[in-house]
This record gives C-alpha cells, structure tokens and sequence, in this order.
C-alpha cells in the first residue's frame, strides 16, 4: 500500500514537472516572436523618422508588455505546478 | 541540490521582520510591510525637504527630481490632454514607487515589496478604481454603462444595445485587471527565481551581480514604467469620448 502511494506522489511530482516544462516552454515561444515583431517594427520606424525615438519607443514598451501577457500567464501556471500542487 | 525559492536574506538589517506575524488572525507579510512603508517614507521625506527649499539655481536632487516630474507632466499630457495634470501626482507616484520597490533589492539584504504579489494586487485594486471612477464622472453613469454595449445595432437612426456584447466587454476588463499586476510579480518573481537558480549552479562566481543589475535595474525600471504607462493609458481608454 505504502509503495503504491509512493509511486502515485512520484507520478504526480514527474507530471508536475513536466507539465510545468511544457507550459513554459510553448508558453514562451508567442511573446518571444511577438515581442521581437514589435521590436523590429519600431527599429524600421526609428530609421525612418528618428525624430519620433522617444514615442516608438515608448509605445513599443507598452505593446510589448502587454504582448507579454501570455508569457507571463504561462509563468504563473508554471509556478503554481511546481509550488502549489 | 536544496534551493531555496525565496531565500533569506543573509541578515536583516533592522528587527522585527521575522517572516509572517499573526496579528488578528490574520498573515502578515513583515518584510513586505516594512520595505513599502520605508519606500513610501524614503519618497515622502525627500520630496517634502526638497520641496520646502524650492530654488531658482536647483542642487543636484531638486534637478533629479524635476527631471521626473518634467518627463511625466509630458507623458500625462501628450496622452490624457488637458486633463493630463490632475493624473500627473496618480501616475508618477505609483512609477516611482513600483520603480523604487523594484531595484531596492539590489542592496543586500532588502526585499522586493513587489516580489510579493500582494503589493501588485493592492495597486491593481487602486489602478481599476480610479480608471472606472474617472470614467464615470467625465462621461456620466449612463454613457459609462453604454459603453459596454458598444458596438450596438443602428436600426433606423437609433442606437440598440447590443446584448451579446457585454460580457466579452465586461471580461475584457477583468483580463486587463487581472494581468496587470500579475505581469509586474511574474517578472520580478522570475527574476528572483532565475538570479537563485543560476547563482547556484555557478557556486556564485562572477555572474550574480550582473544577473542582480539586469534583473534587478533594466527589468525593474522597465516593469516600472509599463505599469505606469498601463495604468495611465487605463485611463485615458476609460474617460475617452
């Protein structure tokens, strides 16, 4: 009895694990594309009108954090797996 | 290997924050307590003495400190109009204090306020109120509320409620509460998180201090300034025409 238990905890703490790898892992990859999209866009904008620097790169601050989101939601899912559970 | 998540400080540069005190019943973060309310005194004090001795040949912290105000007075008013100044107190308090409670942890020994995700939660709270208040008194309840059915119908010249329009309006809100304050804990918890991790598997040779100035200064003081930005462009979404 005591050695299904065991294995039952050391299941869970492998799945824990694993899916805390995979929510990270696939969760990183749209703000990483998103955030570098947004940072090449404002690069183009600076070269085309450097005036305007301070403005693209403050807009592009916002628009990246808030693309982060979902980087960040896949953190926490990832911290409450490890932690938590 | 034993990490420790949210390592002890290697020594508490002033007593009573052992950890969580009951007081009422009720869990209480000490360090978190302490090092908002030495942020907020910190900020209160130098402001108030730089304050009093207002000069037309400013020294050194009255120059800093206008530097700040000058940026934001710009910001607030290049984004929210005329009413820019009546938000300008709102929006630079809570960058310099999400600011200040980013990067104190770089100073051995001082905590991250902001590390726990209370302190975001509780500026969320204050963030949500003042855009939904400020849209209210400047559109008036009844447009406020219509605001939720847009896009409606057009039938004939009059505007219809749209109904199935609300809660994804109304959720929409509640996923903006909710990742603002979750963004600023997740990148300073996962900061934290990394700068613990790799200071161990590298036996803390060479790359910690570099990993506690780019965590610490470049992510805190850009956390700072989008939450800010966030906080002001909540705003300026919710008392636009």
């Amino acid at each position: 009895m005591a050695a299904e238990t065991e294995l039952a905890d050391a299941i869970t703490k492998a799945a824990q694990f694993i899916g805390a790898g995979i929510a990270m892992g696939f969760g990183a990859i749209g703000p990483g594309v998103g955030e570098g999209f947004a940072a090449g866009k404002a690069c183009e904008g600076i070269s085309r009108r450097p005036e305007e620097q301070s403005l693209i790169t403050r807009t592009m601050l916002v628009g990246q954090a808030v693309s982060e989101s979902t980087g960040i939601y896949s953190l926490v899912v990832a911290i409450l797996l490890i932690f938590v559970v | 290997m034993d990490i420790n998540i949210t390592p002890e400080p290697p020594y508490r540069p002033f007593p009573g924050m052992e950890g969580e005190s009951d007081i009422l019943n009720l869990g209480f973060n000490m360090p978190t307590i302490f090092f908002s309310w030495f942020i907020i005194g910190l900020l209160a004090v130098v402001s108030f003495a730089v304050y009093r001795k207002l000069r037309a040949k400013p020294t050194r912290l009255q120059l800093l400190l206008e530097l700040i105000v000058d940026a934001f007075d710009n910001l607030t008013q290049s984004s929210l109009g005329k009413r820019g100044r009546k938000y300008l107190a709102f929006v630079g308090t809570i960058f310099l204090f999400v600011w200040l409670s980013n990067i104190i942890g770089i100073i051995p020994g001082f905590e991250e306020p902001t590390r726990d995700l209370n302190t975001p939660l509780g500026l969320m709270i204050l963030v949500i109120i003042v855009a939904h208040a400020s849209g209210i008194r400047v559109k008036g309840l009844r447009k406020y509320i219509r605001e939720y059915f847009e896009p409606g119908f057009k039938i004939k010249g009059r505007w219809i409620p749209n109904p199935f329009i609300a809660p994804l309006n109304i959720v929409g809100e509640i996923g903006k509460a909710i990742s603002l304050p979750f963004r600023l804990f997740g990148n300073i918890f996962g900061g934290a998180i990394i700068i613990v991790v790799l200071s161990h598997l590298l036996l803390f040779v060479g790359l910690p201090p570099f990993l506690m100035f780019f965590f610490g200064l470049f992510v805190g003081t850009i956390q700072a300034f989008v939450f800010a930005m966030l906080a002001m462009t909540y705003t300026a979404v919710a008392i636009a025409d």
